[in-house]
Parts: structure tokens; C-alpha cells; sequence
């Protein structure tokens, strides 16, 4: 990353699990001090239980919803800590990637 | 990870445990719009059987029907042999599930109680449930944004019973806790010696040991809006309470402080159990059913079976009855087709309620009718005019994407004069409503109005339907009825054109109503006009979130009448002719008489066609409502039955005003000819949906996935609350006292109440409701069936785990098919036959 572009390092999370999830999941983003977040509810995609076609109109519980949150590297363990024991009983995806962003001050 | 990061993990872990924990535990949604919930909802990945077996040793409920109902229906013949046989001869029955039997039951200072004859769970239930209620009423100080457990920690120390119960330095210890919840949980865990692999356990028996106050707690949690007003009490603070209360009393206990190292405390406590009782020990009648009365192939199987095993057999004897009876009277491809040109068409709410209206209807006069989701595809939060408050009109399984406001159809000086009576009736309300609240003004109050107070009452009690008329003729010379229009603005939070015209799509697609369509159309919401009734909003809409289903009618019509919705309807393929109007209604239930909203928006070209249109409705309701009188209780032969139906919904004494979806049975996923002319009894949800308008089974996913999902609810609340009255029912509703507009208690305190009241379930000590699994019953190609089922995990979760049966044909020349657990097809067979088999063999 080229230091003249005055960004900075931030991890992004993003977790696909299912709309009844979600309120737990914006809990502990609460709880580790995450600033923001975004919600897309009823995302389609392929996973290990088959392929989501992310179109029940009238039921987002039972849809697929992806959560996108980015953080200081620092409360990345503990929020990491919670999401891998909540996949340790459902299903879903949890990503962790490096990014960048360009006013810090919002994500702390 | 440094020692900050590691409490954030420790409390990151806890969290998720309290979800899971409350896996097994309902929400219980807030009187105001009560919603019939499947108890073990949250436990649908495991199948029927095993999730309830587990709760029935986490939270001591009984599962299935008591021997004592399957021997009255056997004597009845309602469950005949040949329905066992073919049970017997269905699939294997299920026994327990994997690591079910060792779950833990009691908590572990459940466990104390037991062994050393204290009373820390009871005392703790007592305090939480007093705690919770005052908070909610707000009568407890709270800091903006502080939550139950942080107004709890502040006045506690000041509660005059902590002494008593804890004694000084008990106390003192209960004033140092965590300023976060969560670690007072974690506290309260370390303090219990509860290790970090039975945490999950504990907080679930924790959560059991109260599940009315555990299930408002979830519902804040887990289910209200984030805009939901009001104090907020979360799953995590209240267990933060009670684990604070449990910890702090075992100590006091071992240390031989307070209440705990003496006697008993609590002696008496009201509205709680002291431990739990598991199903077996609450059922202790003895099996009234005579063996020798079987005959020899039945008894030697069944009764060979253990009591869960035997109880499967029953359950589905008593299901598969019900099932060949339905099959047997559905119509095929001869029957039920009319010919007529339909004067106009009516479509209702999928509610039980309305078949009875819609069978009544089409017999009167050429009318179509077809049963749709009652918040006609809109899901919206709706501003009604003169109110503050604006309702979420939608099943709570999506969030309302749109707004609608109610206002009046012409600004002028009624309507001013409107909302000043509303107005002055609102601060009425609200006078009088502090007076009686506050310290000093009820005595002052019982002095100025007191005199008035006897003879409302006895006009209340001995003139319901003149007093409720009078009451109408003053409201409305106060506030006389105005002209309004429900509207729908892009501008103010409402939907675009764009979005207006996909939900007429998706609504007409998904009814089946794309062609052909008739002069008026009526779209006919439904509620339940009830006195004195804590739980009348379970007597509204579940499609509207458990409100009125009128408002939802007349956004619908509103939207499908506006010449630019059509034009963009006509781009996507429905041709909606200029002639066409909808005009919206509202069915209530109570008395079956219908009303028709918005004349004043409709051309004078139907004003003769509505005028023919709500004589019929008028006609078929007296119809329908003699129909019911004869199902009601306290009904008198011989005097108008209609007159005391409609009696029932203005007396504050009736705790029966209606029957509501009491005994619903099944959800019918086809056209109406498959059920037309056919009497259902009123037990039957009826989706309307036309296959060949529906080729890539958008529609139907659409009806499995929300409306399904809501009629199984309805029918998993009315089972779980008839075969488990004293875990799973509100009781009886004489001795109900509302605690902060959020639930009822029995008598003084105790635990909020879940479920349906007694009234709703029974007669006379009988059971009215049967308490039968929800059987959906389609007619569609089975490929797209299959294909909808496999792409939606909770469709497998519902099917594959027996909490809902199915039954399919292709169509109406098709024979029936049953699903069975394996996701496998076979041909549906009459218990009948199962005779013919033994007498051939036998």
C-alpha cells in the first residue's frame, strides 16, 4: 500500500449466517466496541448445505444474511473468540481480511 | 491476548452460550400484539421427538397429548384401530435423540435446594420476577440507555428484603458486583463452581425456571425492533439478576447468613413452582384404556412400546384419522368447478376464520373468493390518523420496509373536529389514568366519580350491546367519523411506483389472481372486536404482526387502484381492466359482520355492485355466526343465535367472546376449487395458488416460507398449550392481572404467563382444541416441490423432523401423496385399508 495514499489498517470481518443470527451477532459487535457495521439481509450464494437462492420475500429470519464490520486490529481476537464458538454450532462463513480506510477516527 | 482482550473473549463466549442456552425458550411478544409462537421454535433442527424429549427435561413440559385424551378419543371412535395400524405400520417411532439424556435438569443451585432443603431457586425466581415487573412498569430509576441489570445493581442495596434474606454481609456482597452484566454473570457462574462445558446447560435450566419472564427477555433480545420503546430487558441482564440473586444466596447459605441459614423463607410463595416436576410426575392418572378392548395385532404392538414410544403412535393415529378425512373430501377434477361469471371477487385472509366466511359467501351469490397472507404483501408500519404511534403491520418473521399514513380525504372542518375529540378523549384517558395511578389523587378520584362507577358497571354487565352503542354514539358525537385515505408517499419513507407495482406483482402472482379478474374485487382484512380481553390482539391478524388487518386492506386497494401501479402492472404482463375496483374490508370475527372501507373513494359506476356485494357478506355472516353459536358455549337454543354471538364481543364478562383458530388442523396450498363447496369446519388455513402462473416456484417458496411458517405457529401454540395447560398455557384467565402492558401473572406475582388462556382450549374441563401437527396440504408439480423444500433448510427442518406433515398432488387428476421423513413419496392409503389387509391375511 502506497504510504502517499494516508490510509489506514484496519481488519474487515465478514460473516454469512443465517437471519435469526443477526441480533446475537450485532450483540457482540457491541461488545468488543465496533463502531459500525453493515447488514445485507437475504444474500444467495453456494455453501456446504447447498445452493441459497436469497429470495424468500416475506421471511428474513430464515434467509442468509451477510454482516460486514471493520476494526482496529485490536478487538479482532475477542469478537473472533465469540464467532468461532457460535460456528461451533451453526452454519455459516466467517472471512477475516486485511483493508484500508481512509477516515480511522470512525472505526475506533 | 492481553487481560482486557481476554474478559472482551470470556464475555464474546458468554454471549453465545446465552443464545444457545435460550434455544429452548419462546419469545413471548407484549400483549399488545400478542403472537402465537411455536414453543420450541429454536429447537426445529432437532426433529419433533427429540426436541421434545429434551424439553421436556430442561423445562419440564409434557409433549403430547395425555393417555387420558387418546382414551376418550378411541372411546369416541375419533381414533379407531384401523388409525393405529396405519401409525404402527408408518415410520419407526423415535427414540430420544443423540446426548439427550444427558442433559442436565437442575441448575446447580436447584441441586442445593434438593440436597440440603433451602430455598435459593424459589427465593431467586420471587426476587427476579418482583425485580423484572417494576422495572418494566417503570418504577424502577434507570439512566438513559442503562439497562435492567445496571437499575437493579443502583437500588438494591436500598430493597428492604435483601437483609432479610441475605443478612448484612450477604448484603454487602451483592453491592460490589460488576458494573457489566456480563461479568456478573461470569461471576455468578465462577461463584456457582459451574465449569466453563456446563455453562450452557445451567443458563438454559436458568432461563426454564421461568419462562414467561425468560421469553418477554428474548423477545426484547432476539425479536423487537430496534425502535421499540420502552425500558429494555435483555436476555443478558436478566440473567445478570438472577445469577447475582443465586450466587449471593448460596453463599449466604453456606456461611449460615439470612433467610438461607435458617428456616424456609419463603414459605408461601405465590405463582411459582418450589422444583420442577417433570411430565411424569404431573401426570400421574392412570391409563383409562382396556387392553382386552384392542384387538390382538394392535395391542401386541402398541403395548409393547414405552410411554414416549406409545405416545408417538397415538399422536399420529389421531393425526392420520383427521388426514384421510381431509383427503377424502378434498374435490377432484369433476367437482366444486362453477361456471358462473363471478360477480365480483373476495379475497381473505389465509386465518381459519375465514373459510367459513368465503364457503357461506359463494354460496349466497357468484363469487370467487381467495385466501391470501392478510397484510395483502405489504409489509409496512402504518401511521394511523390522530394516533402517536404507528404499528408494524407485517409477520414478525421480516421488518416492515415501507410507511403508510392515514389521512383525512378532505381537510375541512370535521376533520379538525375529529381530532379534537380524539384529543380531549385521549387526555381524558390519560387524567384519568394518572389519578388512579398516583399516591394521593385515587381517593379523591373514588370521592368525584365513584357514584358514576356502579351503575357503568351494571349497565356493562346487564346491557352490553346498548351500553357499547351508547358508548359508539358518544365517541362519535365527540369525534364524528371522518373520510380518510391510507396512502403510500415515496417522499415520506413510503414505497416508489416502481416498488408499488412489484408488490401488486408479487401479491396477485402469488393469490393466483393474474387474469380475469371481475368488476370489484374486495381484498378483506380481519380483528376481534373483544371487551375486558388481555389477549385480544391473539384474537387480530398474525399477517399484520397481531394487529387489524382493515388498514393493510385499504393500502392494498389503494395501491392496486392507482392508474400508474396498473401501467406498470401491464408492462410485467397483468392486464388489470379500467373497470376493475378494489375496495378494501375488514372481517370481524367476533360478531362475522363485515365492513367496507373507502366508499367515498369509489366511482359511482359500483356503488350498486358494492350495495349487492355487503348485503351478501351480511347474509353469509348471519350464516357463518349461526354456524358458530352452535360451537360456543352458554349459547341458548331457540333465540337468536346471531344476536348472541354478537352480544359475546361487547360483554367485559365474557371469557369466550370467540373460539378463534381453535381446533386448526391443516394449510391448504391450492386453487379454491379444490375446496370449493367442501364445509372444512373452520379448521383449515386456505392459500390460494395457481401452479401454471407460478413456473419457477417463486410463489410457492414464497407461501412454504412466511405464511406456512406463521399457520405453524398458530397450530404449534394451540398443541403445545393444550397438551401442557400448566407449563404451556396462560391458565385461566379469571385470575389474570396485566403487569406493564407486557404479559399477565396468575393472582399477585409469579412468573408471566405463556401460551393461550384455558377459554381459548377448553370447555368445561374438556378439550375443544385437538391437538393435532399442522398438516399442509399442495397442489403443485411435486419436481418444484421437492426443489423448494431442498433449497430451504427450514422447510427440511419442518418436514424431515415431523413438526409439520405434508401431503401433495401434481393436480386435481393426480392422486395424494404423503412426505415422509426421509424426504421420500409415498402413496397416501387410507387407515381403512389397513383392515382390509388384516382381514385378507388374517
Amino acid at each position: 500500500m502506497d504510504e502517499s495514499w494516508a490510509l489506514a489498517q484496519m481488519t474487515r470481518i465478514e460473516v454469512v449466517i443465517g437471519g435469526e443470527d443477526v441480533p446475537l451477532i450485532t450483540e457482540l459487535l457491541s461488545e468488543v466496541g465496533a463502531t459500525g457495521f453493515t447488514v445485507v439481509s437475504n444474500v444467495s450464494g453456494l455453501g456446504h448445505s447447498g445452493y441459497h437462492q436469497g429470495r424468500l420475500l416475506f421471511n428474513d429470519r430464515n434467509a442468509l444474511s451477510l454482516i460486514t464490520v471493520v476494526l482496529p486490529a485490536e478487538r479482532v481476537r475477542p469478537l473472533l473468540d465469540g464467532l468461532r464458538s457460535l460456528l461451533a454450532h451453526r452454519s455459516g462463513v466467517l472471512l477475516v481480511s486485511d483493508t484500508w480506510v481512509s477516515r480511522p477516527e470512525y472505526f475506533q | 491476548m492481553n487481560t482486557t482482550d481476554e474478559l472482551l473473549a470470556a464475555r464474546t463466549r458468554l454471549l453465545v452460550q446465552v443464545d444457545e442456552a435460550a434455544r429452548l425458550i419462546a419469545p413471548l411478544w407484549p400483549l399488545s400484539t400478542v403472537i402465537a409462537v411455536n414453543p420450541l421454535w429454536d429447537l426445529r433442527q432437532m426433529p419433533f421427538a427429540e426436541a421434545v424429549t429434551y424439553a421436556s427435561r430442561v423445562l419440564g413440559i409434557c409433549g403430547y397429548p395425555s393417555p387420558s385424551l387418546f382414551a376418550e378419543e378411541y372411546a369416541s371412535q375419533r381414533i379407531t384401530n384401523d388409525d393405529l395400524r396405519a401409525a404402527l405400520g408408518d415410520c419407526p417411532v423415535t427414540h430420544g435423540g443423540k446426548g439427550i439424556s444427558d442433559v442436565v435438569v437442575l441448575t446447580a443451585t436447584e441441586r442445593h435446594d434438593l440436597a440440603h432443603g433451602t430455598e435459593i431457586a424459589a427465593t431467586t425466581d420471587r426476587e427476579v420476577a418482583k425485580w423484572s415487573a417494576a422495572f418494566l412498569a417503570g418504577m424502577v430509576p434507570t439512566h438513559a440507555a442503562s439497562g435492567f441489570y445496571t437499575a437493579w445493581r443502583a437500588i438494591i442495596p436500598s430493597d428492604p428484603t435483601l437483609r432479610r434474606i441475605l443478612g448484612k454481609s450477604g448484603r454487602g456482597r451483592l453491592a460490589e458486583l460488576p458494573t457489566q452484566p456480563e461479568d456478573a454473570i461470569l461471576l455468578g457462574l465462577d461463584r456457582l463452581g459451574v465449569p466453563e462445558e456446563d455453562r450452557v446447560a445451567e443458563l438454559a435450566r436458568q432461563l426454564a425456571r421461568m419462562p414467561g419472564w425468560a421469553g418477554h427477555a428474548k423477545w426484547r433480545s432476539r425479536w423487537a425492533a430496534p425502535y421499540q420503546p420502552g425500558p429494555a430487558l435483555h436476555l443478558v441482564d436478566y440473567l445478570a439478576v438472577r445469577l447475582s440473586y443465586e450466587a449471593a444466596l448460596s453463599v449466604a447459605a453456606t456461611n449460615g447468613e439470612g433467610a438461607m441459614g435458617s428456616s424456609a423463607f419463603y414459605q408461601h410463595h405465590r405463582g411459582l413452582d418450589e422444583a420442577p416436576r417433570s411430565c411424569e410426575a404431573r401426570r400421574l392418572e392412570p391409563p383409562r384404556l382396556d387392553v382386552e378392548a384392542f384387538p390382538a395385532d394392535v395391542r401386541e404392538e402398541l403395548f409393547a412400546l414405552s410411554g414416549a414410544e406409545a405416545a408417538q403412535v397415538w399422536l399420529r393415529a389421531y393425526e392420520g384419522h383427521y388426514r384421510d378425512r381431509l383427503l377424502d373430501s378434498l374435490n377432484t377434477e369433476v367437482d366444486g368447478l362453477s361456471t358462473q361469471t363471478p360477480s365480483a371477487q373476495a379475497v381473505f385472509c389465509i386465518d381459519v376464520r375465514s373459510e367459513g366466511l368465503r364457503r357461506h359467501l359463494e354460496a349466497v351469490g357468484p363469487y370467487e373468493t381467495f385466501g391470501f397472507a392478510g397484510f395483502f404483501a405489504l409489509p409496512i408500519r402504518h401511521q394511523p390518523w390522530g394516533s402517536t404511534e404507528a404499528v408494524d403491520l407485517c409477520p414478525v418473521l421480516l421488518r416492515p420496509g415501507s410507511r403508510t399514513m392515514e389521512k383525512p380525504h378532505n381537510a375541512d372542518v370535521t376533520a379538525s373536529r375529529h381530532l379534537r375529540g380524539r384529543q380531549v378523549e385521549a387526555g381524558a384517558h390519560m387524567m384519568f389514568d394518572t389519578a388512579k395511578k398516583a399516591a394521593v389523587s385515587p381517593f379523591i378520584l373514588a370521592e368525584a366519580s365513584g357514584f358514576l362507577a356502579g351503575p357503568i358497571s351494571a349497565a356493562k354487565t346487564f346491557f352490553p350491546r346498548s351500553y357499547a352503542k351508547l358508548r359508539s354514539a358518544l365517541r362519535a358525537s365527540l369525534a364524528p367519523s371522518v373520510a380518510t385515505v391510507i396512502e403510500t408517499d415515496p417522499n415520506d419513507g413510503g414505497m416508489s411506483d416502481e416498488e408499488q407495482a412489484l408488490f401488486a406483482e408479487t401479491a396477485l402472482t402469488t393469490m393466483g389472481l393474474t387474469r380475469d379478474f371481475a368488476s370489484l374485487v374486495l381484498l378483506c382484512g380481519h380483528g376481534s372486536t373483544t371487551e375486558n380481553n388481555p389477549y385480544a390482539s391473539a384474537l387480530d391478524c398474525g399477517a399484520c404482526g397481531g394487529n387489524r388487518g382493515g388498514a393493510s386492506a385499504r393500502a392494498a386497494a389503494w395501491i392496486l387502484n392507482r392508474t400508474r401501479t396498473r401501467e406498470l402492472l401491464a408492462q410485467r404482463g397483468i392486464f388489470i381492466p379500467g373497470g376493475t375496483v378494489f375496495v378494501a374490508g375488514e372481517h370481524d370475527t367476533a360478531t362475522d359482520t363485515v365492513v367496507i372501507y373507502d366508499l367515498h373513494l369509489v366511482p359511482p359506476s359500483h356503488h350498486d355492485g358494492i350495495a349487492v356485494l355487503a348485503a351478501d357478506l351480511e347474509r353469509a355472516g348471519a350464516a357463518l355466526a349461526k354456524e358458530r353459536a352452535r360451537l360456543l358455549p352458554g349459547v341458548k337454543k331457540g333465540r337468536n343465535a346471531v344476536a348472541q354471538v354478537a352480544a359475546r364481543s361487547t360483554d367485559w364478562a365474557q371469557v369466550q367472546p370467540e373460539w378463534g383458530l381453535a381446533r386448526n388442523a391443516a394449510f391448504i396450498v391450492a386453487p379454491r376449487s379444490v375446496t370449493a363447496g367442501v364445509d372444512l369446519e373452520g379448521r383449515c388455513f386456505l392459500h390460494s395458488y395457481d401452479a401454471s402462473v407460478d413456473p419457477d416456484g417463486v410463489a410457492l417458496e414464497t407461501i412454504l416460507t412466511a405464511p406456512m411458517v406463521v399457520a405453524h405457529w398458530i397450530n404449534a401454540q394451540y398443541y403445545f398449550s393444550t397438551v401442557d395447560p400448566e407449563v404451556l398455557s396462560a391458565g385461566d384467565k379469571t385470575v389474570h392481572n396485566i403487569v406493564a402492558g407486557v404479559g399477565v401473572v396468575a393472582g399477585a406475582g409469579g412468573d408471566l404467563k405463556v401460551g393461550l388462556p384455558l377459554q381459548s382450549l377448553f370447555e368445561s374441563g374438556r378439550t375443544y382444541h385437538e391437538p393435532l401437527r399442522l398438516l399442509t396440504v399442495v397442489q403443485a408439480p411435486q419436481i418444484r416441490l421437492d426443489a423448494v423444500i431442498n433449497r430451504n433448510p427450514v422447510l427440511r427442518e419442518l418436514f424431515d423432523g415431523q413438526w409439520v406433515h405434508l401431503a401433495a398432488r401434481d393436480d386435481e387428476h393426480d392422486t395424494w401423496k404423503i412426505r415422509r421423513s426421509d424426504g421420500s413419496w409415498v402413496q397416501w392409503r387410507p387407515a381403512a385399508t389397513y383392515t382390509e389387509e388384516v382381514s385378507t391375511h388374517g
